[in-house]
């Protein structure tokens, strides 16, 4: 608990509007899209670096737990107040500072959504290329602190791959500026992506550099379509293996094809065991050439068709759809837990085929999707919350794929992080000397480990 | 009571989070309380005996336009504007009704008061304003004055055309009736001019949707009875609205809300089959080849209640289209809410009408002279909000009726 005190200061920092107390503010802010909840004791809506500075001065002085949060969009509990203390949230820090044309760069405010920013940039024809699945929901804030993936990550890279430097609160409510606007940088220690991917541990991130592409000129979307769901896997490894690099390489199964199907009606083959989703870009002739060569290829592979979108429309009905998955399969159960362990890609047919034994084993119904051009694997477990029975054949099925994972090089997570849903693994690739580095780390910026406390490092089940 | 199958939706809501950004409430205020994923959040544990139907909770909940946003982009599918509608019913049941929604019960659920109020209103002494300077009803100017005659007043029950070719019932709603005749001569002079008979059955009641949207499903129940015995007629072709809210409640809510509360919805269900906007049946119809141009540039602004609610969007924009001298250009956000729905604007007046600005900004950008739209809360909430611009907002029948010119 809060002593009232603390409260009356935060209060003063930010007024009474945007420090919220009652009960129902609290419920609303003890979820993220994880299964757990916590609630905090209070929530702070900042809406400058100088406000979360000021709060930051007062949870040191005072040993305030503080946990940050952009959409609370996270699959790990990251943003939640795991100890207590208070959730900082950061969606009226939402502001687009600036769009550098000539530079390529732009400075934005934590919270601004991913999708709102990418379009805003198209408009200048630039081009920010990171683009997780939850990109319309989650904030800029929230992936550079989470190095979020996404779609685009097989050609382009993850956010780490964009961020040039960043406005940072440090725990003890001191404003630091980490990075540059310039493309090369050497000047010390990287702090920049040191922080990008700390999971919210080390630092309030408060504004966020990155560079930006120019747009491609033309997209073509393909859908190649698969009565097998190994023909689909095995196909994503020649392409790799070819030498084609598109610029998305995504894998959907027939259970995530059904709930989409049902959700938007763009007649997807319902009959089929695998789509793979496959975006080119470029310039139009090359994008012509390849998008040809990939469907050939695809068909070579097994595919039984491969439609290829015939208007920007269709292309973006399509990501939309895909866009969804994750929610939509919860029109088959309600609870759904993604694993993210990412094997190199030349393994994913053979990492799909494993996946399907363990849920066999296990009793546990489990939806195949994947960011399949980056070996990056996104089992949906569907199951509901609720049977503790369930969830438990859950756990086990989920331990055997890590053990799987870890088996064959592959990594923990991807793209969503460890947060408290993978902590009890961290072990298994972390060596102790590597553990005992990063708990260095978090006590040089964070001494009194007072900024999201019961995190991936601490965490001890 | 809540209906076994509507408490199970609360654990469709798998928290992705995707209804956040659309919808236009959580936009402005950005705080998870006011977002719909944060409401159903709370729901779920006031079903569960995990917190308590405060008044925090409650004001909460009447943050919000009932606009469908969330619903209609919801992945798992949950149907999260019938959930937090059955809430706004079990907040009343539970705790009663405050004065101010026992006051709009009254008016609406009797056929003479609220004229009566109308009038008393026009005359400023507000004597039973709602709340200061914001009554949530149209500008003054267009206030019935003392001793006008209302639509249903002014013109014959029953409007019989030579060689009728079909015969329907037009239920006038409210708004129609009472703030825009013209509305109604408009779509009782378009539908004669294509041969039909149109005929306004007497003792029609308010459809009850603003009583539903406030909780008070109960006394709403009278209406829907009411409206179900008067216009669920077989020997009609079809039953015209004009007004996006009523057609709503005819077409979809009536049905919904008997199933929600255990009721027979069969007649409603029969009445839906044959309930049809203006612009539907007008987008079957020749308009012939008299039309006289109505020069202008026109944006169309969809309503919740029309677009989300029935699937009705592009009838209204091909009716323009047919319509000599009309530009129709589109506005960014043309689907988006205005603001006006739901009594937002009375019971959060400053948050309706900074969503109502955002819409504006879309309006002005298209420079249009004229704005249409088929929904009478949708043109008050604009109007309001446009103030002094020299920018008009009209019902899309009335630029049709104005082409067909005299006779």
């Amino acid at each position: 608990m809060l002593s009232p005190d603390v409260l009356l200061k935060f209060i003063s920092i930010v007024g009474p509007e945007r420090c919220k107390t009652s009960r129902e503010d609290l419920l609303a802010y003890s979820y993220d899209a994880y299964v757990n909840e916590f609630l905090p004791d209070a929530v702070l809506l900042p809406k400058t670096t100088a406000e979360v500075a000021e709060i930051m001065k007062v949870a040191s002085a005072q040993n305030v737990f503080v946990t940050p949060r952009g959409a609370g969009s996270g699959l790990g509990s990251g943003s939640l107040a795991k100890q207590g203390g208070v959730v900082l949230t950061f969606s009226m820090m939402n502001r687009i500072v600036e769009i550098n044309t000539a530079n390529r760069y732009a400075v934005v405010e934590p919270g601004a959504v991913i999708g709102e920013f990418q379009r805003a940039v198209e408009k200048l024809n630039l081009f920010y290329p990171p683009d997780p699945g939850s990109a319309n929901v989650a904030t800029m804030g929230g992936s550079v602190v989470m190095n979020a993936g996404g779609m685009r990550g097989v050609k382009y890279g993850v956010t780490r791959d964009y961020v040039l430097g960043l406005e940072v609160v440090l725990p003890s409510g001191e404003v630091m500026q980490t990075g540059a606007v310039t493309a090369k940088d050497v000047t010390g220690y990287d702090l920049t992506r040191l922080i990008c991917g700390s999971e919210g541990t080390l630092a309030l991130v408060t504004k966020v550099i990155v560079r930006l592409l120019p747009k491609p000129k033309t997209k073509r979307t393909l859908q190649a379509i698969y009565n097998r769901l190994d023909e689909a896997g095995n196909t994503v490894a020649r392409i790799i293996e070819a030498g084609i690099i598109p610029a998305t390489l995504e894998l959907m199964d027939k259970t995530i094809i059904k709930s989409l199907e049902d959700f938007l009606h763009l007649g997807l083959p319902l009959d089929a065991a695998a789509v793979l989703l496959i975006d080119v870009d470029g310039e139009p002739e090359t994008v012509e050439k390849q998008a040809n060569r990939v469907a050939e290829f695809c068909k070579s592979q097994g595919a039984r068709d491969v439609r290829v979108s015939q208007s920007e429309k269709e292309n973006e009905q399509l990501w939309v759809a895909r866009r969804a998955a994750f929610g939509a399969i919860a029109r088959v159960r309600p609870t759904c837990i993604i694993e993210d362990a990412t094997v190199p890609v030349s393994l994913l047919a053979s990492a799909i085929k494993k996946i399907l034994e363990v849920g066999e084993r296990n009793r546990v119904q489990i939806a195949v999707l994947a960011h399949a051009g980056d070996g990056n694997l996104h089992p949906f477990f569907l199951c509901d919350h609720r049977d503790k029975e369930e969830m438990a054949r859950v756990e086990r099925a989920m331990d055997e794929l890590v053990d799987y994972a870890m088996s064959v090089g592959g990594t923990l997570s991807g793209e969503h992080g460890i947060g408290i849903a993978k902590s009890k693994y961290l072990p298994r690739q972390l060596s102790p000397a590597s553990l005992s580095l990063m708990r260095g780390i978090k006590k040089t910026f964070d001494p009194q480990g007072i900024l999201n406390p019961g995190s991936f490092l601490e965490h001890r089940p | 009571m809540i209906a076994k199958e509507l408490k199970e939706e609360v654990y469709k809501c798998i928290k992705c989070g995707i209804c956040l950004t659309p919808c236009p409430v959580y936009n402005l205020l950005r705080f998870e309380g006011a977002s719909p994923r944060g409401r159903v959040q709370l729901i779920k544990k006031i079903l569960e005996g995990k917190t308590e139907l405060s008044e925090n909770f409650q004001s909460l909940l009447f943050t919000c336009l009932l606009c469908e946003t969330c619903t209609a982009n919801c992945p798992s599918g949950l149907k999260t504007d019938r959930l937090m509608k059955a809430m706004r019913s079990e907040i009343q049941e539970r705790l009663g009704t405050d004065w101010q929604k026992r006051m709009l019960g009254n008016l609406l659920r009797d056929k003479r008061r609220l004229p009566f109020f109308l009038f008393c209103e026009r005359t400023r002494e507000n004597l039973f304003s709602f709340q200061e300077g914001k009554s949530g009803l149209p500008a003054d100017s267009e206030l019935p004055r003392p001793g006008s005659k209302t639509l249903r007043q002014q013109v014959p029950e029953v409007n019989p055309v030579p060689e009728s070719k079909g015969k329907v019932l037009y239920f006038t709603g409210c708004a129609t009736n009472y703030f825009y005749p013209n509305v109604g001569k408009s779509v009782i002079k378009v539908l004669n001019r294509l041969g039909m008979e149109v005929i306004l059955p007497g003792g029609q009641m308010c459809c009850g949707l603003p009583l539903m949207q406030a909780g008070g499903r109960k006394i709403a129940l009278k209406n829907i009875r009411e409206n179900l015995k008067l216009f669920n007629r077989k020997d009609v072709d079809a039953v015209v609205v004009d007004c996006a809210a009523c057609g709503a409640a005819l077409k979809k809510e009536y049905a919904l809300i008997l199933e929600e509360m255990g009721e027979d919805a069969t007649p409603a269900n029969e009445l839906a089959g044959k309930v049809m906007d203006i612009s539907q049946i007008l987008a079957r119809s020749d308009l012939g080849k008299s039309l006289k141009p109505v020069p202008g540039r026109v944006t169309y602004h969809d309503p919740c209640h029309l677009g989300r609610s029935q699937g009705v969007r592009e009838e209204p924009r091909n009716l323009l289209r047919r319509i000599p001298g009309v530009e129709l250009v589109e506005m960014a956000g043309a689907d988006a809410c205005c603001g006006g729905g739901a009594a937002l604007p009375w019971e959060h007046p400053d948050v309706a009408s900074a969503i109502g600005r955002n819409k504006i900004q879309s309006i002005r950008e298209t420079r249009a002279t004229v704005v249409a739209s088929g929904c009478p809360w949708c043109r008050r909430q604009i109007g309001e909000n446009l103030g002094g611009e020299q920018v008009r907002v009209v019902h899309p029948v009335e630029i049709l009726a104005e082409a067909l010119g005299e006779t």
